[in-house]
């Protein structure tokens, strides 16, 4: 199998994992307006509730549900707590995106604190390799590209066909307009960060699954590439994070088997850069 | 002893850092969330330019360089490169981008610098990072290990501080200052007065990156050791915490907050761990993080401004000696520019000339086609009924805007082109129409802000001290007071801009546009919510600035007004000019008549 | 509330409508209401009854726009109240008025710009069954036929008399007791402009619904209303009928000033 190959391989699981994470993301950003740094930290905690479970003798995917669980009830309360009366002060963007960072601190690590700092796996056996068109995955890692495209999937029903996401559309797209329209608006706020939290759980699991053993501030890094994919397919715009996702994945992957794997992420650096730079509205433009 | 040594040195090292980001954050509303890395590029130079080249210390550390100067060089050499590293970072302040999406610029470089910087070894000896960096003077008069050594390099490093304190602070309180706290509250604002934001906002970047860079050459000077780890993005937020509680925008809160947060609550926690071996290694490091977060976010809601807030600049009494008029209008606060020779002789020659100029917006004709010309000296009124284009008209003669096509000439100059702040310099100056003063500057502060051309108004003038541009404040004073007189806010001077009424912020916003001496005027619905007997007195007022030889181009929908002052009215619809000429004139005009009725 | 109320026909003929309380679908009473600091509006009354075409008139600044948003539960009311159908609304939220039966189309950002022209009468529809949407956007379809033909394609690239038709259909889909209309026909082609007034307008009244507007293009909107209100300086300082404005000097000179009282201002200093 050509490197080439390998790394696509690579890519392709990291862009399923970053896809998941990034889309969530620019949800929480385009209905809610508020751009949540504390999104990996979240994912972590997740990671290690999905942990916690899979100790107690349960499969991971049973731990994956229970992280679902608790990163969307967390979301719903760091909105109900601490974002939501923040906004309705009316404070400046920046100082959201201050204090977002600051609940970041507190979740990382309020994480480790409980966890403690070392680093962890689950115990699951990655099944058996399968080849496919040239490239080899294990049956985990084609599970969980399976579930991304799933993920996906739902989010563009979600968003086109349903109800609640054509709200979300709407609140993100003119919030004044919705309220007039009946919508509660902070209802559909509150059902977005469930549902976006859900995702984050889902995400931090998988991650986690991927990278094999992690610890409390293994999503650090991974914060830098959701945001280079959300900023790179246009922040708020759920089809660019998508884009963005796979960009992101595919060339950090695909570098690193040319250039040298500890530099992997200095290409998705200079692509958000040179997106903020040259095309602050990304390749999709803002907002669904 | 040699603990509480090393205490006084973090604290020196911290206030410093905390100086420079609320210079940055508090002063000009810059949020680095990369700071941190302007104080490790300190760090770093200093210990390379220290040290001796990498080949003569048996090949266990690696780096760039190695040039073993003596002191004090490697500490400039690392105030610089921190002032250097600042100018790639100019493009994500300028003028384009969201405030908050340039943090996150300059959080994602944070971290991205570090994991290069980490994993590039031959730059600065990758993860382990530099060892052995020579304190400076240890050699000759000084043994380093000495008690003396340490005290003095102690108070050296509070001494310096102090300088740094200083020098902050005479920037901050200079007419530059002025400046950079003006655009952190209205950046559009500040640029349609003359400011440009890229040059103040790059010099905010440049001089909070040197004072880190020093602070990183103070701390690798007595640690020795500089590594990646310790320069992690979360460093940036401990500093933030640190500003935020202290007091964003305030020198001496700056400096508390250094005391208290970087100091009092890492550093000394850090100790506590030693005593409790029964608690997992890992559980008080991590709390106290956590509580760092808490501190950020309680403060915020608690006390946004800091336990110690920004201070309210009183402004200087009446200059006593200087009459009013007369002295005054001349110099950089006078009144209208005298013409210049070279127009003397075109005095006939309109001021201002378009000609097809248009704006879309999304396939809307905003403004579509208009050619006009306006008259040296006149009043001109602009009017029309609501979407006819009268302010984005404004916004592209100001520059605010960018016409989609034609051309705009101002003085017999093509200024199409030109942006927003240097047609303000050529004295084409503007008004908005929606609330747009400093808030968090007194109205006093409004008017001095506008004041073009003053000596105090640049870095240089700013550093170069009080007694290099006192005249010129002086001056810019007595003509503030003398406005303050006429438009009857004089008792408001040292007010909040922020705190008066509607009708009084649109006053303080036409006292400030005539602050930059404009020669041309261009006012959008400037006495909307002003009462109308002042409004009758304003109007006046206006006609006799005229006279003198301003010229204005007003929006204004009080028709009355336009009636009494105006002279011509252009009235505008769908994007175009429909008619030009006296207010009674239009009024027996059917096309304007159908224009306001029927549309 | 169906279609196919009998409704009264708007007409510069139509005598002097009940202007009794009793009759009012919409009623508002001496409300105040502004941006923080001092009220832009004070003791502005005005109703519209049932059927009815009632029009807002008055210059730029005159307090018009800021009287619909303090009916709509945008802006806060601090004096006064407001009743539809004799329930008192007074400050309920924009989301709460619009189940109260108060639709309102805004000047600008009328539409959701990204979603499709079907998803955008969804939205307006928000508040009924699946099952009833159908039927809704149908008729909606039959007032506002132009819009059938471009259903799927995004509000935000629709001309702008389609637009302010789809911000209207989409406030039809709730069928609601009041609609309030803030100068629909702003940046619209006159002929347009005449159009939507005479023909769109009017349905919305013919279908039983009180229908508050308004509008700067007076003469236009004269000719539909039967009942007016001109505004100036925050406050109502002429109303009646089309019919007895048209004969009042006062009524242009309100527009195009001319006279010492021709519209005084908000005091805000």
């Amino acid at each position: 199998m050509s490197l080439l190959l390998a790394s696509v391989g690579f890519g392709l699981i990291t862009s399923a994992v970053l896809a998941i994470a990034a889309v969530a993301f620019t949800l929480q950003f385009a209905v809610t307006d508020v751009l949540n740094l504390a999104f990996a930290a979240v994912m972590t905690a997740g990671a290690f509730i999905a942990y916690l479970v899979n100790q107690s003798g349960y499969p991971v995917w049973a731990g994956l549900v229970a992280a679902m669980a608790a990163c969307s009830l967390l979301s719903v309360l760091l909105n109900y707590f601490v974002y939501a009366p923040f906004q309705r002060r009316g404070s400046a963007p920046i100082t959201l995106v201050i204090v977002s960072l600051g609940m970041a601190l507190i979740v990382e690590f309020g994480t480790a604190a409980i966890v403690g700092g070392i680093s962890v796996s689950y115990s699951m056996s990655q099944g058996s390799t399968v080849g496919l068109g040239g490239l080899v995955f294990t049956t985990v890692q084609l599970v969980i590209m399976a579930v991304s495209v799933l993920v996906m999937g739902f989010v563009h029903v979600l968003l086109r066909y349903t109800r609640l996401g054509k709200a979300m559309r709407a609140t993100a797209a003119n919030r004044m307009l919705a309220r007039s329209c009946g919508i509660r608006a902070s209802r559909v706020i509150a059902t977005t960060w469930a549902l976006t939290g859900a995702l984050c759980g889902l995400a931090g699991t998988v991650f986690a699954i991927d990278v094999g053993s992690f610890d409390p501030s293994s999503t650090d890094i991974f914060l830098i590439l959701i945001l280079a994919a959300v900023f790179l397919g246009g922040p708020g715009n759920a089809y660019g994070a998508m884009l963005g996702a796979l960009v992101i994945g595919l060339a950090t992957e695909v570098s690193a088997a040319y250039i040298q794997p500890d530099y992997k992420y200095v290409v998705a650096f200079v692509l958000l850069l040179a997106m903020l730079a040259v095309r602050p509205a990304g390749l999709l433009g803002a907002r669904t | 002893m040699y603990y509480l040594i090393i205490l006084l040195v973090y604290a020196a090292v911290d206030a410093m850092a905390c100086l420079g980001l609320s210079q940055q954050f508090g002063v000009a509303g810059v949020t680095n969330f990369g700071f941190i890395i302007f104080q490790a590029a300190g760090a770093y130079v200093a210990a390379v330019l220290a040290l001796p080249p990498d080949t003569a210390n048996g090949g266990f550390q690696s780096y760039l360089g190695g040039f073993g100067l003596a002191f004090p060089l490697p500490w400039l050499g690392a105030a610089v490169a921190g002032g250097l590293l600042a100018l790639p970072f100019t493009f994500l302040v300028g003028r384009r981008l969201r405030g908050d999406f340039a943090a996150v610029g300059l959080l994602v470089t944070a971290v991205l610098m570090n994991l290069l910087v980490m994993n590039y070894r031959p730059l600065f000896n990758g993860e382990a990072g530099v060892a052995l960096v020579p304190a400076p003077l240890r050699q000759g008069m000084f043994v380093a290990t000495s008690d003396r050594y340490q005290y003095g390099f102690a108070i050296g490093g509070i001494a310096l501080t102090g300088v740094v304190f200083w020098f902050v602070r005479r920037i901050t309180e200079s007419p530059y200052g002025r400046t950079l706290r003006a655009m952190r509250d209205n950046d559009k604002v500040a640029d349609s007065l003359g400011k440009n934001l890229v040059a103040l906002r790059t010099g905010a970047l440049v001089t909070g990156g040197a004072i880190a860079g020093l602070s990183g050459a103070l701390l690798v000077s007595v640690i020795g050791v500089w590594s990646p780890a310790a320069w992690s993005y979360a460093e940036t937020i401990v500093l933030f915490t640190a500003v935020i509680i202290g007091g964003a925008g305030n020198h001496i809160g700056a400096v508390l907050g250094a005391v208290l947060v970087p100091v009092g609550f890492e550093e000394v926690t850090r100790f506590i761990t030693n005593n409790n071996p029964d608690l997992p290694p890992n559980l008080l490091p991590s709390l106290q993080w956590v509580a760092i977060g808490l501190l950020i976010v309680v403060f915020l809601w608690v006390r946004p401004r800091g336990i110690l807030p920004e201070r309210r600049r009183m402004a200087s009494p009446r200059p006593a000696g200087l009459g009013a008029g007369g002295a005054a209008s001349a110099g950089p606060a006078g009144g209208t520019r005298a013409v210049r020779a070279d127009q003397a002789g075109a005095a006939d020659a309109p001021i201002l000339r378009t000609s097809r100029v248009h704006r879309d917006f999304g396939g809307v004709h905003a403004v579509d086609r208009v050619s006009l010309s306006i008259g040296r000296g006149t009043l001109t009124g602009l009017i029309g009924p609501n979407g006819a284009g009268k302010s984005t008209l404004l916004s592209l003669l100001a520059g605010t805007e960018k016409v989609s096509g034609g051309q705009i000439e101002y003085e017999g100059r093509d200024i199409t082109s030109l942006p927003a702040y240097r047609r303000a310099r050529l004295g084409l100056v503007r008004t908005f129409q929606l609330a747009s003063e400093f808030k968090r500057l007194t109205v006093m502060e409004n008017l001095l802000s506008a004041v073009p051309g003053h000596r105090g108004d640049s870095f240089l003038g700013a550093v170069a001290g009080r007694r290099y541009w006192r005249a010129d404040e002086r001056q810019a004073t007595v003509r503030a007071y003398e406005l303050l007189d006429s438009f009857g806010l004089a008792e408001h001077a040292d007010d909040y801009a922020g705190d008066l009424s509607g009708g009084q912020r649109r006053l303080v916003e036409i006292m400030r546009a005539l602050m930059a001496g404009p020669d041309m005027l261009l006012l959008d619905e400037p006495l909307a919510g002003v009462h109308p007997a002042l409004a009758r007195r304003i109007g006046a007022a206006l006609r006799q600035l005229c006279q003198e030889g301003m010229t204005i181009l007003m929006v204004e929908h009080e028709l009355a007004l336009m009636d009494e002052f105006c002279d011509p009215v252009i009235v505008m619809a769908d994007g175009a000019v429909l008619a030009q000429g006296t207010m009674a004139s239009l009024r027996e005009r059917r096309e304007v008549v159908e224009a306001y009725l029927v549309g | 509330m169906s279609a196919d109320h009998p409704a009264a026909e708007p007409s510069l003929s139509a005598g002097r409508p009940d202007r009794t309380a009793s009759a009012a679908a919409l009623r508002a009473e001496g409300v105040a209401a502004g941006y923080g600091g001092d009220p832009v509006i004070r003791s502005v009354s005005v109703q519209v009854g049932p059927g009815e075409v009632v029009s807002v008139v008055g210059p730029n600044g005159s307090g018009k726009s800021t009287l619909l948003k303090a009916l709509t539960g945008v802006l806060r009311v601090s004096a006064g109240r407001v009743s539809v159908a004799g329930r008192e609304v007074t400050n309920l939220a924009p989301e709460e008025m619009a189940r109260a039966g108060v639709g309102y189309v805004p000047q600008v950002d009328d539409v959701f710009a990204p979603l499709t022209v079907r998803e955008n009468l969804e939205m307006g529809g928000y508040l009924l069954g699946r099952h009833q949407l159908p039927a809704r956007i149908e008729h909606v379809l039959g007032v506002f036929p132009r819009l059938a033909g471009m259903l799927r394609r995004p509000a935000g690239k629709l001309s702008g008399g389609e637009r302010k038709m789809l911000a209207m259909g989409r406030v039809l889909m709730l069928q609601p007791a009041v609609f309030l209309l803030d100068e629909p026909t702003a940046n619209l082609a006159p002929a347009i402009a005449r159009a939507l007034l005479g023909e769109q307008v009017a349905s919305l009244a013919r279908g039983g619904a009180a229908v508050l507007i308004v509008e700067q293009r007076a003469r236009a909107v004269l000719a539909v209303s039967n009942f007016t209100y001109v505004m100036g300086g925050g406050q109502v300082r002429l109303e009646g009928t089309p019919h007895e404005l048209a004969a009042d000097p006062a009524f242009v000179t309100s527009f195009l000033g001319g006279r010492a009282d021709g519209g005084g201002r908000a005091d805000g200093g």
